[in-house]
């Protein structure tokens, strides 16, 4: 029994798997600066870390998270790549319904656990171009009582303005993942995109019960 | 007892072929790609087996990572991984030159010497904080740099999600462990550690893995094939030695990067930076 392989099976961590999880965009085509890249993911990162660390009621905060992810992402672009093939499948309804349950699942995750974050600082790491049209950018996220640990974010360049297109942590990038965790959903039910919608509608049930809690 | 292992093996093969995935039909080539890209022939088995490792998991794993979690502070738990890391140096080292990497080599043997002596028996990752992180390898790793591919996944209880490579791998690495021998053949006091570095190896394991693992189990929607994609990336990261922490001092000093904030993390202990 060794300890690599049981934390092979680890996804990211769990802040990168609730807060930052669905924060993907399908590969942008201009090619995005080093130096943009880090300092949008600076500024996004403050921002949400100011957001989590506020005493604001819940429900204010969750409006605020909502504006920062807005603003940092192109939530339709993550949301179809993660659907894939499933995408042509769905009718124009079942799209429509399913991009507007994955925003609010992007929010949910996050407003469901302000308590956990208390506390989360991060700094940026090293800062690596990857692919042509990507950037990679390195950061490190503190939690208190936790051990740091390290996450990137993939930035790339939408409508001309920098976007975040994947989160990777542990080498698990979360758009591969949550893709592969929907399609299996789907397939599981028949290749039926409904069945998908009914679970990501108990899912925003269940992380809106949880925030009351 | 010829009859009996004939009937066992048929018993088996009609589990294996009874419990393959339907592989889609040619015409739809989307489904087909995605079908191999998974990687996942054996999926009802392997979901079968997940169920199970689950049922030990609530019932047993889990409870007692959370009491471990719960009884020593971090810091102890700290040393009891960092102890464990050390013990596996041998079978690291192997790994390394087996893949022919004599720099990883010596820092593995370097940071077995340091941190036996000033770690006081590998309690202390002395090794790392002054700037020579430690890294893990194991012999799935080495067949994969060897060119062995992966085989189709399989999900064993207890051990996670796993593929015939990396059981291979690990067999392997058991047989290469000097102290595998070593506390085998000294009498019962010996066997006796054995047990207990096996114990704590597992407790170690599962502790780490707590917050992750409630994590995806909480917010997954189907957690078997979040762990299958994540298992797979994260091991094909492990195979090309990526994400680990860079050194400032040792043989693979050279290749550090300045300004890392990573570096600046004396305590994050041995390997890649790990979730909690």
């Amino acid at each position: 029994m060794n300890r690599r392989t049981l934390l092979a099976s680890a996804l990211a961590a769990p802040f990168a798997l609730t807060a930052l999880g669905h924060f993907a965009v399908p590969a942008a085509h201009a090619e995005i600066d080093i130096n943009t890249a880090a300092q949008f993911v600076q500024t996004t990162g403050q921002d949400l870390v100011g957001v989590l660390n506020s005493n604001q009621p819940v429900a204010v905060r969750r409006q605020q998270v909502a504006a920062v992810l807005r603003k940092a992402v192109d939530v339709d672009g993550v949301g179809r790549f993660i659907l894939g093939r499933w995408w042509r499948v769905a009718t124009p309804a079942e799209q429509q319904e399913y991009m507007k349950l994955f925003e609010e699942t992007l929010i949910r995750n996050l407003s469901a656990r302000f308590g956990e974050y208390q506390g989360v600082r991060f700094s940026l790491g090293r800062s690596q171009q990857r692919t042509e049209d990507d950037a990679l950018v390195n950061t490190t996220i503190e939690r208190p009582n936790s051990a740091p640990f390290s996450l990137d974010w993939r930035v790339g360049e939408v409508g001309g303005q920098p976007r975040v297109v994947d989160v990777i942590a542990e080498g698990t990038s979360l758009r591969l993942t949550q893709r592969s965790e929907y399609s299996a959903v789907i397939s599981r039910n028949g290749g039926q995109v409904a069945a998908l919608l009914d679970a990501m509608r108990r899912q925003i049930a269940a992380l809106a019960a949880r925030e009351t809690r | 007892m010829l009859s009996l292992r004939r009937s066992s093996l048929l018993l088996a093969g009609l589990l294996v072929v009874s419990a393959c995935a339907t592989r889609p039909p040619a015409d739809e080539p989307e489904a087909v790609a995605e079908f191999e890209q998974t990687n996942d022939p054996l999926e009802p088995f392997n979901r079968t087996m997940f169920a199970v490792h689950n049922g030990i998991d609530t019932v047993v794993l889990r409870p007692a990572a959370k009491v471990y979690e719960t009884v020593l502070p971090q810091p102890v738990r700290t040393g009891v991984g960092n102890v464990l890391s050390n013990l596996r140096s041998p079978v690291v080292a192997v790994n390394d030159l087996l893949q022919g990497n004599p720099d990883r080599l010596l820092v593995t043997v370097g940071r077995f010497m340091i941190n036996t002596t000033f770690g006081l028996g590998g309690i202390f990752d002395v090794a790392g904080a002054t700037g020579m992180p430690g890294h893990s390898e194991d012999f799935g790793q080495t067949l994969a740099t060897w060119g062995v591919g992966e085989g189709p996944y399989l999900f064993i209880p207890v051990l996670g999600p796993n593929n015939p490579r990396d059981l291979v791998g690990r067999g392997a690495d058991v047989a290469a462990d000097p102290l595998t021998w070593i506390l085998a053949n000294n009498g019962n006091t010996a066997e006796n550690l054995g047990y207990a570095r096996l114990g704590l190896t597992i407790l170690d394991a599962r502790a780490n893995l707590l917050d992750t693992v409630d994590a995806v189990n909480e917010t997954s929607l189907d957690p078997y094939a979040t762990f299958r994609s994540a298992y797979r990336q994260n091991r094909n990261q492990q195979i090309r030695n990526a994400g680990e922490l860079p050194s400032t001092a040792g043989p693979l000093a050279r290749r550090a990067q300045p300004g890392n904030a990573a570096a600046a993390e004396p305590d994050a202990g041995t390997g890649a930076l790990q979730p909690r």
